[in-house]
């Protein structure tokens, strides 16, 4: 559940930001009359685009009609109404227990056979698509996601700003890593520097002791520090999700080799070449729903590579005299004959 | 075998989810989990996830396979919960589509059933998946000696925490800064979660959400429910406190929660229900002509059950039957809007036992004051 700083600032959103992509939007929607995007803390990501809404609990459907401004069906309780209107731009929240249930009702209400393209349709909580189609027993329900992805793929100007402040902050974080600190130490000063500037969440990640396991955990007690061990913060900003990955070295040994090459593998993005000589890599971004999905990867069966202009986190293990490095950062999908790049 | 208690805890709660599937006469048992409703998938796999999707498919037998569709909690799964057999898949209600195929003749069930992925749940897949969410919310509610024990430690966890919180309060600063002052002592402390709302300010706030930029003034009642987890497990506590010296309105109001959560964990006991909890509580309030703030217009639940999820049930309504049993985890908390002086908070943990109740938490239930 969320605790980060949720607050919504119009100098980094303006509501033309908002607007624009809505527009966009209901260019896109064809024959549909009315799109319905899911959303909760899991998977926040197309609502958040769309309105800046978060929800740190609980669950919402954004109801996008061609003609009307959108409505926001949320299932938190209505005392929560001004920190949605202070925190996101909807035009108007209605709350309800079963936002499935009313949802149906609102849009069948209009015109009971409406043609209502679904985000992430299969992906909808069962129970929340029962009640669609009990209570909108004639609406004329059809996956939308890939009208919705198409749209999402490259990111605007504002994304792009706000994926370099989640970068800025992920940066910030883990420069207060202190090599000789506890495991206890590190993960709390890297997570204090993240809420402190401003992280609407972090995750932080570590494998302790390279020796044994590059395999980025949760820490949960005090396990032993290793000679070389990395950390990884995830960092969410407004809506805007990077992830950083640094390596340490108690002794001191220079890692610089190992970032040139992870900065060299980077820019030649969408192409996996370099990267896939690494022992391993990912590559994960935003595609609907979930801020992070697995793009390209040593273990994604199935890639679909990032497009000319897409915000992407790139995370890799890379070997130097036998021994890993882990790095990851974000990073800007170059057009076409362009470099991609590693967001500072 | 030897007794429950020489078993790591997630190896006792298997053997429990399977012997009420063998009871149940449930196959395979299908179970989700996201980070907003992880607790299902935390009781049978051990993993607490937090990105993405993650079903796990549980056989007869004991076999667990976890489909996730992130690729780094996926990593971790491997890492942080050993015997389970961690898939990645893009698609996972597919790829949980294609196991499932294989057993179609099978008794399959699911928990959380309403919140599978639709297509799952679709009447034209080969398979038919009934829902046994009942099934693991009776696991979920009645507790284990060591499930108690490991909220018995969250509960000190939590009662230090408020006492960092208390600490980190002071006019200037903003509500987000004391929030990452929380985690970071939590973090410290070895604790990986923790749930967390605030308020701050006067009349003006009717109740408690993620931290804004706003700054702590003097004369504010600053309110919070702490949730800190153990192995999983939450706990839960709400206080109040005062920047300054606390007004006649503010104490008075005050004594009016404090009242009402002793009439409430006074009431939790064996065989008494859900309803009987919030009753209690409620009364407190209607006696000092405050009905109106007990409805859902100011407040949404009077407590509820905490464990693996920091809001589970039962939920301590006056019109919810639930009957409360020994091992039950409770939190009771008055909560709600005060017409005088705003928002207030005041809660405790308690464990239902054989004959009555026991508070977890031991911080004082004072209207705290800092310096203003």
């Amino acid at each position: 559940m969320r605790r980060g700083l949720i607050a919504r600032s119009r100098v980094e959103l303006p509501d033309v930001v908002f607007d624009t992509r809505l527009e966009r939007l209901r260019a896109a929607m064809g024959e549909l009359d009315a799109l319905l995007l899911y959303t909760n803390n899991t998977r926040p990501a197309a609502v958040s685009w769309l309105t800046g809404f978060i929800p740190y609990w609980s669950e919402a459907m954004l109801v996008v009609s061609r003609d009307r401004p959108p409505l926001l069906v949320v299932a938190l309780t209505l005392r929560v109404k001004p920190w949605i209107e202070r925190t996101s731009r909807v035009a108007e929240v209605i709350h309800a227990p079963r936002v499935g249930i009313e949802t149906a009702r609102l849009v069948s209400g209009r015109r009971a056979d409406t043609a209502v393209g679904v985000v992430d349709f299969d992906g909808l909580p069962a129970g929340i698509a029962d009640d669609l189609r009990a209570a909108g027993a004639r609406l004329s329900l059809s996956d939308a996601t890939d009208l919705f992805t198409t749209l999402r793929a490259r990111a605007d100007p504002a994304e792009l700003m706000l994926t370099a402040r989640a970068s800025s902050i992920a940066a910030g974080a883990l420069l207060r890593i202190e090599a000789r600190g506890s495991i206890g130490e590190i993960v709390a000063a890297v997570e204090k520097e993240a809420r402190r500037r401003g992280a609407e969440e972090v995750y932080v990640a570590m494998a302790p002791d390279l020796a044994r396991d590059r395999r980025l955990v949760r820490i949960e007690g005090a396990p032993r520090l290793g000679r070389r061990f990395s950390v990884r913060v995830s960092v969410a900003y407004k809506g805007s999700w990077v992830r950083r990955v640094v390596t340490v070295d108690r002794d001191g040994a220079a890692l610089d080799p190992a970032e040139v090459a992870f900065a060299e593998a980077v820019a030649q993005l969408p192409n996996d070449r370099v990267l896939s000589q690494f022992a391993s890599f990912l590559v994960e971004g935003c595609c609907a729903a979930q801020p992070l999905e697995a793009l390209m990867g040593t273990r994604v069966a199935a890639p679909h590579p990032p497009v000319a202009g897409a915000a992407v986190s790139v995370q890799a293990c890379i070997e130097v005299d036998g021994q890993p490095v882990l790095l990851g950062a974000p990073a800007l999908i170059g057009s076409s004959g362009e470099a991609s790049s590693v967001f500072p | 075998m030897g007794s429950a208690n020489s078993f790591p805890l997630a190896v006792v709660r298997r053997h429990r989810l399977l012997a009420a599937m063998e009871a149940a006469g449930i196959d395979e048992i299908v179970v989700y989990g996201n980070a907003w409703q992880g607790d299902y998938l935390r009781y049978v796999t051990d993993f607490g996830i937090l990105e993405g999707h993650g079903i796990a498919v549980i056989s007869a037998d004991g076999a667990t396979e976890l489909f996730l569709d992130s690729a780094t909690d996926a990593e971790r799964a491997e890492a942080e919960a050993p015997g389970i057999m961690v898939r990645l898949a893009g698609d996972i209600a597919r790829a949980v589509g294609a196991r499932l195929d294989r057993v179609a003749n099978h008794r399959l069930a699911a928990a959380p059933r309403r919140f599978l992925p639709a297509w799952l749940a679709d009447a034209a897949r080969s398979f038919t998946i009934a829902d046994g969410t009942a099934l693991l919310d009776r696991l979920l509610m009645h507790k284990l000696p060591a499930e108690i024990d490991a909220i018995r430690r969250a509960a000190r966890l939590a009662d230090d925490a408020y006492g960092e919180f208390i600490r980190a309060i002071a006019p200037g600063r903003r509500q987000y800064e004391i929030v990452a002052d929380l985690e970071a002592y939590l973090r410290q402390r070895g604790c990986p979660d923790n749930f967390m709302i605030i308020g701050s300010g006067g009349r003006d706030v009717f109740g408690m959400t993620p931290p804004s930029e706003r700054r702590i003034a003097a004369g504010d009642l600053v309110t919070t429910e702490l949730t800190p987890a153990v192995e999983g497990y939450y706990v839960q506590i709400c206080r109040t406190l005062v920047v300054g010296a606390a007004t006649a309105a503010q104490a008075g109001a005050f004594a009016i929660y404090r009242e009402a959560l002793e009439a409430g964990i006074t009431a939790v006991k064996p065989g008494a229900t859900a309803a009987d909890v919030a009753h209690a509580e409620n009364d407190v309030f209607r006696k000092f002509g405050l009905g109106d703030y007990v409805t859902s217009k100011y407040t949404r639940v009077r407590g509820h059950g905490i464990g693996l999820f920091c809001d589970s049930k039962p939920h301590i309504l006056e019109d919810v039957d639930t009957v409360l049993e020994p091992g039950m985890t409770l939190i009771v908390h008055p909560n709600t809007y005060h017409p005088e002086v705003g928002y207030l908070v005041l809660g405790d943990a308690v464990v239902v036992t054989d004959t009555g109740v026991e508070v977890l938490c031991t911080t004082p239930r004072e209207l705290f004051e800092v310096p203003a």
